[in-house]
């Protein structure tokens, strides 16, 4: 459990709710021939979480490196704070907080001094790291772990601690890397907590890279998705599944998983959009209620048991897959 | 105004010197937590500067053969065998092994120092995965490189110096009562020391800067960097043989040109040295 505020008396650092904090026009960049991050235009405005959803290789590791002035871009631009993060990374990097997908925490110190170190290169003073790291330290629930090197600690652990160290200088704009991967359960919902909290009450700017579906849908206020780089879509999770999830979702109990001859017979009504197998049936997509009639009928009528059925709105996770599945002109509209 | 955007006014030169502290005192002690650095950074010394010229003092002690020693001068330089030529028969043997011919072998501590601290701080930041952390922190390039370099430099320069203090009460106590008075520090040691030994420090961190950008484990840094030694040992096996016995001024110079090579290297290692680079190939 993470309790309390990590910001210790300091008034929250956002007056600007609403005004956009990071832009970027046309921003790309390759490694070699691979290109990872491509034409990226993106607005995030402040106190807002922003999820960038995408598989690995996606570009969102990139794309925090760029916005963070790790990486210079090979085309577009990047403002962050109104500063290009490539000519004025120091200044950037001073007012944001980054959590990168591994902990980065050297195993041969102990708590205490990888977060006094991180304390030091943040321009706090010995006496000012000390106790703002015995306040992360407190918060995050490992004061009695302070002085064990880190090397012993689980990955739970290690990330706690990265989240601490990424919060000690109050950063205005958080970069979270996966913040999740690797936590159990109980320690994956104190995080993702712990994120809303940060936009909702402290005014702070999330963007979160993630490739979970139901942590981006619970805590952002928009997602980006992105894929090979490139953005495919952004909004608020219920606009982006109203207006990419084309028809209506529903699942077919058939008692185990669908056969060929039933895919085949669904995908042969008309108004069936899309059909996928599933462990217990099928999962597809009608056009509307009497689509839906139709299929069932056409099932019992080729002596398919069926056991029951459902239809459902739309969730992130179809809106997702079906995005993966389809050609990226496709929903070009919905990212401008 | 919050406590991110407080403006920092702490740089001399242009070089915050309060972030580069920070990041020499976390790797120092690091460092020194790690075994697998810290042993053959203290082993290598210690069996050199230590062990190695008890074992050759106590033998030079008990040779009985100055003719020998007489021949190896004649082919030495005028200028280096005057000296050990006008001391007592006795004397000459320790005074050449302990006060020349090791010399040489002494170069190999801040050579290999820096380049197992180097291959430690620049190649083991990435093994570890703590490099893009502090890709992510507010230091800027120069400055992370400047501290990258002091972590490799400053402990070569002190290891070798304490090393060679070692080794001057060793010399001088296994040389007591045949030798009349001190053996070390004579004037070439002298140049070694306070002259071709940084350079030969920097020199290495100059090479491993090189290699360890190219590499990913520590292990395949040094592996990599381990030639940079094979100079030493040839420069060792010509000193022995008389081929390479210089006199001061040649000392002098030869470090001046190491200086260079080392200077250089270290100049293109740190243009080379950007976020964009280290986070590209990370």
């Amino acid at each position: 459990m993470i309790a309390g505020t990590p910001f210790d008396g300091v008034s929250p650092a956002v007056d600007r709710e609403g005004e956009v904090v990071i832009t970027t026009r046309d921003l790309s960049r390759s490694f070699d021939d691979r290109v990872a991050v491509d034409a990226l235009d993106l607005d995030v405005h402040a106190g807002e979480v922003l999820a960038l959803l995408g598989p690995n290789g996606a570009g969102k590791t990139t794309t925090v490196r760029l916005l963070n002035g790790v990486l210079a871009p090979d085309r577009g631009e990047t403002r962050v704070f109104g500063m290009d993060p490539n000519t004025d990374g120091i200044e950037v990097r001073r007012r944001t907080g980054v959590l990168t997908e591994t902990a980065g925490l050297d195993g041969r110190l102990t708590a205490r001094e990888n977060l006094e170190f991180t304390a030091r290169m943040r321009g706090l003073s010995k006496a000012e790291s000390r106790r703002r790291v015995d306040l992360q330290l407190d918060r995050f629930e490992m004061h009695d772990m302070a002085e064990y090197r880190t090397a012993g600690f689980s990955t739970g652990q290690r990330k706690r601690l990265a989240m601490a160290r990424a919060l000690l200088h109050d950063p205005e704009i958080l970069f979270l890397d996966e913040p999740t991967s690797g936590l159990d359960p109980a320690a994956t919902r104190d995080v993702t907590d712990l994120i809303g909290s940060l936009a909702r009450e402290h005014g702070r700017t999330v963007l979160l890279a993630t490739h979970f579906l139901g942590e981006a849908g619970r805590i952002a206020d928009r997602m980006a998705v992105l894929d090979h780089g490139r953005l495919r879509a952004i909004g608020r999770p219920d606009d982006l599944a109203a207006e990419l999830w084309n028809g209506v979702p529903a699942d077919i109990d058939l008692g185990g998983p669908a056969t060929s001859e039933a895919i085949a017979i669904v995908a042969s009504v008309e108004g069936v959009m899309r059909q996928e197998a599933r462990a217990t049936g099928l999962t597809i997509s009608v056009r509307d209620r009497t689509t839906m009639a139709r299929v069932l009928t056409a099932l019992t009528s080729t002596g398919h048991a069926v056991y029951g059925a459902s239809m459902r709105r739309a969730s992130m996770e179809d809106v997702y897959f079906a995005l993966e599945d389809s050609p990226m002109e496709s929903f070009e509209q919905v990212a401008r | 105004m919050t406590l991110a955007q407080t403006p920092r006014n702490h740089q001399v030169f242009g070089i915050d010197w309060p972030v580069v502290r920070a990041v020499v005192a976390r790797d120092l002690r690091a460092i020194r937590r790690s075994k697998a650095v810290i042993i053959p950074m203290l082993l290598v010394p210690f069996l050199l500067l230590v062990v190695l010229p008890l074992l050759v003092g106590i033998a030079a002690r008990r040779a009985s053969s100055p003719t020998s020693t007489i021949s190896f001068l004649d082919s030495l330089p005028a200028a280096l065998a005057g000296p050990i030529a006008s001391l007592p028969p006795d004397e000459q043997l320790l005074t050449l092994v302990l006060g020349y011919l090791l010399a040489p072998l002494f170069l190999i501590v801040p050579l290999m120092v820096s380049a197992v601290l180097a291959a430690d701080a620049f190649a083991g930041e990435k093994e570890r995965h703590t490099m893009e952390t502090l890709l992510h922190l507010p230091i800027a390039d120069r400055d992370l490189f400047i501290a990258k370099f002091l972590t490799g430099f400053l402990p070569a320069v002190a290891i070798s110096w304490i090393g060679f203090t070692a080794f001057a009460v060793v010399a001088n106590a296994v040389s007591w009562g045949i030798v009349d008075g001190l053996i070390v520090p004579n004037g070439l040691w002298l140049v070694v020391i306070f002259w071709v030994a940084p350079a030969v420090a920097t020199l290495g961190l100059g090479i491993m800067v090189r290699v360890s950008a190219r590499s990913r484990t520590t292990q395949e840094a040094n592996q990599l960097g381990g030639a940079v030694i094979l100079p030493l040992i040839f420069l060792a096996v010509g000193q022995a043989t008389g081929l390479l016995l210089v006199d001061l001024a040649v000392a002098f110079a030869a470090g001046a040109a190491v200086w260079m090579v080392a200077l250089f290297l270290v100049w293109r290692g740190a243009s080379k040295f950007t976020r964009d680079r280290i986070a590209g190939n990370a």
